[in-house]
């Protein structure tokens, strides 16, 4: 009993460090200017002011629209790209297969970080920087979600794609009203995988984001956390960036390493 | 005819989407790599003129010192408190899905928002250079260890629960059950969590970027920050591919060496 405790005890302060810095953020985030905060003490009455605030003199709506559009738009085309070709890797037989589908996954051994600036260079090319175009078309390719999508639809029972065949359903029906359908655990898996990863993305928009209306999110708050920008402030943006993730996460955490989740 | 046809039109959007963002961005940064081009286009080939140049100059090296440092730093803490965390979790009778959600609070949120975080709990250690890496690895690790927890714990839950019963029974210890039993049938997982770590630690610039600046007397002076620095600060596009490149047959070659070392049978 005492080691049942022991553990939970050890487990607790664990929790309390990985938990802590996200209770300071909000404490300084809502404490009101005119009275002491951390680390000075604790402010004895809390206030939605600084949020508020930054809601209507900075760009932060701005960049809420653009965060959102750039994860959003990014799910539904990853998640429909990646499906359709990975129905075909799955399930169909053409020259060059495996070549193909092995070359998209050895890109995944290539660290982004070293291909941002080429990739910048082509979208200064094509007259893309500073616009959605530019923001999210070259972020979509996604070999995870291609491997990930072929590998659940070749573990589906055969017995269904015969039927279909018999019934005399196309490519087209057989995508959309039997693959997608059938692949709908895997596909809400991506789909949050993919909201995160876009939504908390920072080099690639940082660099192809010129004027502070093309901003997403996190380069929006790198941005004030440099600036002139008081700590309440910067924290209470930090707080509008990160809400949306823990609270994707809270919802569909079943989602999430669904098949890890007893 | 018609169905090779419609295979081809599935294939599209993800053939377009690779071709032009991935593999004309890499072939380009080979390309470059090889020549001397800045802001302005006038550029001409120089060979291995970057490579040559990089490897003899101070700060590149010094930035591969301080990458190969924190990486050394972040990723055996990350691995030691995820392995601990997931046994105490796989121990624990209750609050097990309440602690393994809150663990994952670092993990599905934004580096930036870490580093602002974490820069303001710092403060002034930050303009230490003795501490300013320590530093980034604690955000690394608390970013990153939610993750590799759950990683491992799915580990631990495959392991039979009437081995280690057994060998208790035989009278192994605590630390004999972990060392023989536990270790090796999670050898796979540890395997994968390492390599993930790893290779994302090489590539660690958000919190450089928003902490340090590659600060302070570049202490903190990272490969992926150096890269950006060289591209988007300097502009000189020819040398930050080669370091792009560099960096890159680092992060293969010490996966390929670490899969080596962890695969082979104790």
């Amino acid at each position: 009993m005492t080691r049942q405790r022991l553990l939970t005890a050890l487990l607790a302060v664990i929790t309390l460090a990985a938990v802590s810095p996200f209770v300071l953020m909000l404490v300084i985030a809502l404490s009101p200017s005119d009275e002491p905060t951390l680390p000075h003490g604790l402010p004895g009455s809390l206030t939605l002011r600084n949020l508020t605030e930054v809601f209507t003199t900075s760009g932060l709506p701005r960049w809420l629209v653009n965060t959102s559009v750039y994860a959003a738009v990014s799910v539904v085309v990853v998640l429909l790209s990646a499906s359709m070709a990975a129905y075909v890797f799955a399930r169909k037989r053409f020259p060059g297969r495996d070549a193909l589908l092995w070359s998209l996954v050895a890109t995944l051994m290539v660290p982004v970080h070293t291909v941002v600036m080429p990739s910048l260079l082509l979208i200064a090319l094509m007259g893309w920087v500073d616009t959605y175009w530019g923001l999210i078309v070259p972020t979509l390719a996604n070999a995870q979600a291609v491997l990930l999508l072929r590998q659940f639809i070749r573990a589906l029972p055969d017995e269904v794609f015969d039927a279909v065949r018999i019934d005399g359903a196309g490519d087209w029906r057989t995508y959309w009203h039997v693959v997608l359908p059938m692949c709908r655990p895997v596909l809400a898996t991506l789909a949050v995988f993919v909201f995160l990863w876009h939504w908390n993305d920072f080099l690639w928009p940082l660099v192809a984001a010129r004027s502070g209306s093309m901003y997403t999110l996190t380069v929006g708050l790198s941005a004030v956390s440099a600036e002139h920008l008081g700590l309440p402030e910067v924290m209470s943006v930090a707080a509008v960036t990160a809400l949306p993730c823990l609270l994707v996460f809270a919802l569909l955490r079943r989602h999430l390493f669904s098949d890890l989740a007893r | 005819m018609r169905r090779a046809f419609t295979t081809l039109v599935f294939l599209l959007p993800v053939l377009v989407l690779f071709g032009v963002f991935r593999f004309v961005p890499m072939a380009g940064m080979l390309g470059l790599s090889l020549t001397d081009y800045r802001l302005g286009g006038d550029w001409r080939f120089t060979g291995t003129a970057n490579y040559a140049d990089l490897f003899q100059d101070a700060v590149f090296l010094n930035s591969l010192a301080t990458t190969l440092g924190y990486v050394a730093l972040c990723v055996p803490l990350t691995v030691a408190v995820a392995l601990g965390t997931a046994l105490l979790l796989n121990a624990a009778r209750w609050g097990r899905r309440l602690f393994r959600a809150a663990l994952l609070a670092p993990y599905v949120t934004s580096l930036v928002l870490a580093g602002v975080v974490w820069r303001w709990i710092f403060g002034p250690l930050l303009d230490s250079p003795a501490f300013v890496l320590p530093a980034l690895a604690v955000v690394g690790v608390w970013k990153g260890f939610g993750y590799a927890t759950v990683i491992l714990l799915a580990g631990v839950q495959t392991v039979p629960a009437d081995c280690v019963d057994a060998a208790r029974v035989d009278g192994a210890s605590a630390w004999q059950r972990l060392r023989h039993i536990r270790l090796p049938l999670l050898r796979p997982a540890l395997l994968f969590v390492v390599a993930v770590e790893t290779i994302g630690a090489f590539q660690v610039f958000d919190t450089v970027y928003v902490m340090t600046n590659g600060g302070p007397m570049r202490a903190s002076y990272t490969l992926a920050y150096a890269i950006y620095d060289y591209g988007f600060t300097h502009l000189t596009y020819g040398r930050a591919a080669a370091a792009g490149v560099v960096l890159w047959a680092v992060i293969l070659l010490v996966s390929l060496v670490q899969h080596r070392a962890l695969e082979r049978k104790p």
